[in-house]
C-alpha cells in the first residue's frame, strides 16, 4: 500500500476545498444546468399548475435524451421543482430557495401575481427568469421601465406568452376573419368574464382591442362574476336580456360547468358562444363532464400547431405520462419555454447570468410547437410578439385548430347548427 | 429565570443581525418571512391575543395598508416611508369601525370572528370591482431598487427591517402589558363581565387595542406590498391570509409577549421542511398534508400555546439549577 | 349544509372551519360512486351521509374532545389542520380538475311558459325540506336528540342529570357531519367542485348560519334561501360580480341587529 505523506494529502484536501469553494469559477463547465420550474401545482389553480409542471419535465428529458447542451460539453438540464400554492410570500420563498440550491435560470409560474413576486428575486440575485405563462402586461413592462429609467442595470425577465393586450387584439381580429368568411355579420356581443386575475385582464385586453378596431359589432354588455361562482343563471338571464348574437365567455374550468348548461338550460339563441381566450372550453376533463353543451364553442387560446411534426408525437406522450389529459395552452407553452431555455444555453455557452441575458435578446427560436405569428423573440419590453393565440372550436367532442387558416385542421362550423 | 432569560435574549440579540452574513439568501429570506409574520401575529396579538376578541379578518388591514403605500407611492409618487403610516392610519381607522360596531353591539367570540371575515370580505369584493386599484387583475409594482420606495436591490435589507418590526412590536407588547392597559386587556380576555361590573371601560380598552393592532397589521402591509410587489384583492384581502396571520401566535400562545414569535419560529420552518421534503415528484399536495397534520399535533400536544409550556420548562430548569 | 353547522356549533360551540371541505369530500364521494358505480346523487346520498358520520365519529374522538375546554382559538387551529389536511386528501387522491356529478335529473328543466324551473334545483330544495323535517323530529322527538339539545343549553346541567355528555357531543358531530355529507352530494350535479372549493362552502355557511340563526334548524334553512336570493337581486341590480357585497353585507346588518339571527334565541 503505497504511502501518503502527510504534504500530499494536505496540497489534495487544499485542492478540493478550493473547488468547492469556487465551483463556477475553476471548473470546466458544470456538468448539469439546473432550471427552477416554479408552478403552482396545490391551491385553486392547481390544475394549470400541475400541466405546466409535466410540461416541463417531458421537455427537459427530450432535450437531454437529444445529447444536453452540445455547446457545454453536452450539459445535461436538471429540473428543480417549486411549488408557490398560488400564494406570492411563498413563490418568492420558493424562488429563493431553489436559487439557493443553484437554480441558473427560472421558469414559472401560470400565476400572474406570483410570476410578479419572482421579478424582484431575479434582479436582486441576477438570475434569468423565464416566464412561461402569465399574462399581465405589467411583469416585463414594469422590468423595462426600471431598466430604461436606469434605475436597474440589466433585464432579467422575459416572457414567451402573449400579454393580455396582444390576447385581445388576435381575438377581435379572429372574430373580425371568422365573420367575414362565413359571411354573417353579428351585431351583439355580450362579453361574460370571470372576475379574477385572469379574467378582467383578458376582458380588459378584449375591451381595448375592440375599442381600437372598432369593428362593426358592438360590446353591448359586460358581465363579470366572482370567481369561483356558486351560481350563474341570474348572469345568464341578464345576458339573455341582451339579446345577444354572440356570447362571448372568458372562463375558469369550474365557472364553464356552470355557465354552458346554464346557457342551455335558458334556451338563449345565438349565432355561436366565441370565446376571447380562456381556459375551461376545451380541455379533457371539461368535455367529460360538459359533454354536448361544448360542441361547437369556439375561443381563441394559445395552441399548439397540430401540423408541427413533433406536436402530434408529443400530445400522444402527454396522454400518457398524465394520465389522460391533453397537450393544450399550458402544457405546450411550458414545453416550448424550456426549448427556448435550451437553445439559449446553446448560444450563451455558459450559464453566466449576463451571458444569458445576451443571448435571450438576440432568441429567434422557429422550432416553437404553439401557433404563432413568427418564430419566438424579445422585443425590447422583454415580450415575445410572435405569440398568438389561434381559434378552436370543440366539433365532435374533440377541440380542433379553425383558424387562422394556415394553422386550421379543420374548417369552422359558424353560425352554429340549430339543435 | 430572569438573569436566564435576558441573557438568552442579549444573544438573539446579537446572534439575528450577524445571521445574514453568515447565511445564504434562501435563509435570509425564510427568516424575513418569519420576522414578517411574527411581526403581524404580534399585532393580531394586542386584540386576539391579550384582549381575546378574535379576530380573522386582519388580512383587510393589511390590505389596505400595502394597497394605501403602493398607490400614494406609484400614483403620486410619495414615499413609502411615510405612505406606511397613511397605510397604518386608514387600517387603523377600519379597525375603529370594526371595533365600534361589533364592541359596541357586544358581539363575542364566534359572532366577532364572523364580522371581522366579513369586513374582510367586502373589502376583498370591493377591491376587486374598482378599476382605479387594478381590480381583480391586481396591481403591480415596479422594481426598482431604490431605498427612497422602501425597495432594496439587497435581500438583507428586508431581513433587517422585518427583524426591527417585530423587535419593536415585541418590546411594545411588553411595555404594555405591564401598564394598565395590558392588564385591563388581559382582565377582559378572563371575564368581561366581572371587568365591567368592576368599573373598567372596557370598551374603550377593546377600541384601543382593535385600533392598534389595525395601525400595526396596517404598517405591514406596507412591507408585504414592496416585498412582494404584487397586491391582489383574493390574496392579500382573502381569508387565508387572514389565518396565515392568525395560525402562528395561536400557536406560540396567544395573549404572551413571546407567542407569536415562538409560534412563527416552529410553524415557518415547519412549513419549508414539509414542502422540501414532500413537495418533489407526483404527490401533488403531500406537503400540505403533512404540514396540516403537523399543525394539529401542535394543537393537540400544545393546546396552552408553545410558549406558556416553554416558560415553564425555562423555569423548572433555573429552579433546579 | 348550514343546518350541519348548526347543529356542531350550536352544541358543542366548535367553530368549524373544516366544514366546507367536509362537504367537498361528500361531494367526491357522491362523485365516485356516479361514475365508478353507476349511482345516481339523489339516491347515493344517503351513503353519503352515513360514511360522513362514521368520519365525523373519528375526527371528533380523535380531535376535538382532547381540546374541548381548550380555548377558542386553539379549536379554530385545530379545525384549521383538519381542513388543509381533507382539502389536499383531496387533491391527492382526485386531482386538480372541478368535477360535476352528472345525473339525468340535474339536465332536465321544466317551462311554465316564459318561465323555467330547473328540476334539479327543485329535487334539492325538496330533499333539503325532508332532511330538516327529519333532523327537527329527530332532535325534538328522540331521547337522543333530546339530550342533545340539553347538553347545548346547558352541558353542566345535563350532566347533574345523568347524561354522558361526551357521547351527545360525539353523536352531534356526527350527525353533523353526516348532514354535510348528505348536501355535498345533493349539490354535486348543481355546484362544480375541486379541492379548494372547502373554503368557499366554508365561508359561505357560516354566512347562512348567522343570517338564519345560530343553533336554529328552521333558521339555518331560510337563511340559506336569504342569501340565495339577495346574491341573485344583487347581480341582476348591481355587477354581478359585486353580489357577494350584498350577502356579506346583509351578514353584517344581522350580526348588529339581530347576532342571533332571525330566528335565533337571543344569546345572553
Amino acid at each position: 500500500m503505497p504511502r501518503v505523506s502527510r504534504r500530499t494529502f494536505l496540497r489534495a484536501t487544499a485542492s478540493t476545498v478550493a473547488l468547492g469553494a469556487f465551483p463556477r469559477a475553476l471548473r470546466a463547465q458544470p456538468k448539469t444546468v439546473k432550471i427552477a420550474a416554479i408552478h403552482c401545482v396545490t391551491g385553486p389553480l392547481a390544475e394549470p399548475g400541475q400541466a405546466c409542471r409535466l410540461a416541463a419535465q417531458i421537455a427537459v428529458d427530450h432535450v437531454n435524451a437529444a445529447g444536453g447542451i452540445k455547446a457545454m460539453d453536452g450539459a445535461k438540464l436538471e429540473l428543480m421543482l417549486g411549488d408557490t400554492q398560488t400564494k406570492a410570500d411563498v413563490a418568492r420563498a420558493e424562488a429563493e430557495r431553489l436559487i439557493n440550491a443553484g437554480a441558473q435560470i427560472l421558469m414559472g409560474t401560470f400565476n400572474s401575481a406570483d410570476t410578479n413576486a419572482i421579478v424582484p428575486v431575479a434582479q436582486q440575485r441576477r438570475v434569468p427568469f423565464l416566464v412561461d405563462i402569465s399574462a399581465a402586461d405589467p411583469i416585463t413592462a414594469n422590468v423595462a421601465k426600471a431598466v430604461k429609467e436606469g434605475q436597474q442595470k440589466t433585464q432579467y425577465v422575459y416572457r414567451n406568452f402573449p400579454t393580455g393586450t396582444l390576447f385581445g387584439v388576435r381575438a377581435v381580429q379572429y372574430f373580425n376573419e371568422i365573420f367575414k368568411e362565413a359571411g354573417v355579420s353579428p351585431k351583439r356581443v355580450v362579453l361574460m368574464h370571470a372576475n379574477d386575475l385572469f379574467g378582467s385582464n383578458q376582458a380588459r385586453g378584449f375591451q381595448a382591442a375592440h375599442k381600437a378596431a372598432n369593428p362593426s359589432w358592438e360590446i353591448v354588455e359586460v358581465i363579470p362574476w366572482p370567481e369561483p361562482p356558486s351560481d350563474l343563471s341570474t348572469e345568464v338571464s341578464r345576458a339573455k336580456a341582451a339579446k345577444p348574437d354572440i356570447i362571448a365567455p372568458i372562463t375558469r374550468p369550474a365557472s364553464a360547468q356552470l355557465l354552458l348548461p346554464e346557457i342551455r338550460k335558458q334556451r338563449v339563441e345565438v349565432l355561436g358562444i366565441v370565446g376571447p381566450g380562456s381556459p375551461g372550453l376545451y380541455e379533457a376533463g371539461q368535455l367529460a363532464v360538459l359533454k354536448e353543451d361544448l360542441e361547437y364553442v369556439m375561443t381563441s387560446v394559445p395552441w399548439p400547431n397540430f401540423k408541427h411534426p413533433r406536436a402530434q408525437k408529443l400530445a400522444e406522450e402527454y396522454v400518457k405520462r398524465s394520465g389522460g389529459k391533453t397537450l393544450d395552452t399550458n402544457s405546450g407553452y411550458s414545453y416550448d419555454g424550456i426549448h427556448v431555455i435550451a437553445d439559449v444555453l446553446e448560444r450563451a455557452k455558459s450559464t453566466e447570468p449576463d451571458a444569458v441575458v445576451e443571448a435571450l435578446k438576440k432568441t429567434s427560436y422557429k422550432d416553437n410547437l404553439m401557433v404563432s405569428t413568427g418564430p419566438i423573440i424579445f422585443n425590447e419590453i422583454g415580450d415575445n410578439p410572435n405569440a398568438a393565440p389561434a381559434m378552436i372550436q370543440i366539433q365532435k367532442q374533440k377541440p380542433v385548430a379553425v383558424w387562422p387558416k394556415e394553422h386550421a385542421l379543420a374548417k369552422f362550423v359558424f353560425p352554429r347548427p340549430k339543435a | 429565570m430572569k438573569p436566564l432569560a435576558l441573557g438568552a435574549a442579549v444573544l438573539v440579540l446579537v446572534a439575528l443581525p450577524a445571521f445574514p452574513s453568515l447565511f445564504g439568501s434562501y435563509a435570509v429570506t425564510l427568516f424575513t418571512l418569519i420576522f414578517f409574520y411574527g411581526f403581524l401575529g404580534q399585532a393580531w396579538n394586542v386584540v386576539g391575543g391579550y384582549a381575546g376578541q378574535l379576530s380573522a379578518g386582519h388580512a383587510a388591514f393589511l390590505g389596505i395598508g400595502a394597497y394605501t403605500a403602493a398607490l400614494l407611492s406609484v400614483e403620486r409618487g410619495l414615499t413609502p416611508w411615510i405612505g406606511m403610516l397613511i397605510g397604518g392610519a386608514l387600517a387603523a381607522a377600519l379597525g375603529g369601525l370594526i371595533g365600534f360596531l361589533g364592541f359596541r353591539f357586544g358581539l363575542r367570540g364566534f359572532y366577532f370572528v364572523l364580522l371581522t371575515v366579513a369586513f374582510s370580505e367586502i373589502c376583498r369584493v370591493i377591491a376587486g370591482n374598482t378599476e382605479a386599484v387594478g381590480g381583480a387583475l391586481g396591481y403591480y409594482i415596479t422594481f426598482t431598487g431604490n431605498p427612497r420606495q422602501f425597495q432594496f436591490q439587497d435581500t438583507r435589507a428586508y431581513y433587517y427591517i422585518a427583524l426591527a418590526l417585530m423587535l419593536a412590536a415585541t418590546v411594545l407588547m411588553a411595555w404594555l402589558e405591564r401598564r394598565r392597559f395590558g392588564v385591563y386587556l388581559a382582565a377582559i380576555r378572563e371575564d368581561e363581565t366581572a371587568c365591567e361590573a368592576a368599573g373598567v371601560n372596557t370598551f374603550k380598552y377593546k377600541m384601543l387595542a382593535m385600533v392598534l393592532s389595525a395601525f400595526l397589521t396596517g404598517v405591514g402591509g406596507t412591507f408585504y406590498a414592496f416585498y412582494l410587489f404584487s397586491l391582489q384583492p383574493n390574496t392579500v384581502f382573502g381569508v387565508p391570509l387572514s389565518v396565515e396571520i392568525i395560525i402562528r401566535p395561536i400557536v406560540g400562545g396567544a395573549g404572551t409577549v413571546l407567542g407569536p414569535v415562538v409560534g412563527s419560529f416552529i410553524l415557518s420552518p415547519l412549513a419549508e421542511v414539509a414542502r422540501y421534503y414532500f413537495a418533489q415528484g407526483g404527490w401533488h399536495g403531500a406537503h400540505l398534508i403533512v404540514y396540516g397534520a403537523l399543525l394539529i399535533a401542535v394543537v393537540l400536544f400544545l393546546p396552552e400555546g408553545a410558549y406558556p409550556r416553554l416558560a415553564r420548562a425555562l423555569r423548572r430548569r433555573a429552579t433546579v439549577a | 349544509m348550514a343546518v350541519g353547522l348548526t347543529l356542531i356549533f350550536g352544541v358543542m360551540r366548535v367553530v368549524n372551519f373544516a366544514h366546507g371541505d367536509m362537504m367537498v369530500w361528500g361531494m367526491y364521494l357522491a362523485w365516485l360512486l356516479a361514475t365508478r358505480v353507476g349511482v345516481d346523487p339523489y339516491a347515493s346520498f344517503i351513503l353519503c351521509a352515513a360514511v360522513l358520520f362514521v368520519a365525523g365519529l373519528f375526527v371528533q374522538r380523535l380531535l376535538v374532545q382532547r381540546i374541548v375546554d381548550a380555548p377558542h382559538e386553539m379549536q379554530i387551529l385545530l379545525m384549521l389542520g383538519v381542513a388543509l389536511v381533507l382539502e389536499n386528501a383531496a387533491l391527492l387522491f382526485f386531482g386538480p380538475e372541478p368535477q360535476r356529478v352528472r345525473s339525468p335529473l340535474a339536465q332536465s328543466t321544466l317551462w311554465l311558459g316564459s318561465v323555467f324551473v330547473d328540476v334539479a334545483r327543485l329535487v334539492t330544495f325538496a330533499v333539503a325540506i325532508v332532511l330538516t323535517v327529519v333532523l327537527s323530529w329527530f332532535l325534538f322527538r328522540t331521547d337522543i336528540g333530546r339530550s342533545i339539545r340539553a347538553a347545548a343549553d346547558n352541558p353542566y346541567g345535563a350532566l347533574v342529570i345523568g347524561t354522558d355528555v361526551r357521547r351527545v357531543y360525539a353523536i352531534a358531530f356526527g350527525v353533523g357531519a353526516a348532514c354535510v355529507g348528505a348536501a355535498g352530494a345533493l349539490v354535486a350535479p348543481l355546484l362544480p367542485f375541486q379541492p379548494p372549493t372547502g373554503l368557499q362552502l366554508s365561508v359561505a355557511s357560516f354566512n347562512i348560519v348567522i343570517i338564519g340563526g345560530m343553533g336554529s334548524l328552521l333558521g339555518a334553512f331560510v337563511g340559506g334561501l336569504l342569501v340565495s336570493v339577495a346574491e341573485s337581486l344583487g347581480a341582476v341590480f348591481l355587477k354581478p360580480s359585486l353580489k357577494e357585497l350584498v350577502s356579506f353585507s346583509l351578514l353584517v346588518l344581522i350580526l348588529l341587529v339581530r347576532p342571533a339571527g332571525i330566528f335565533g334565541k337571543r344569546v345572553a
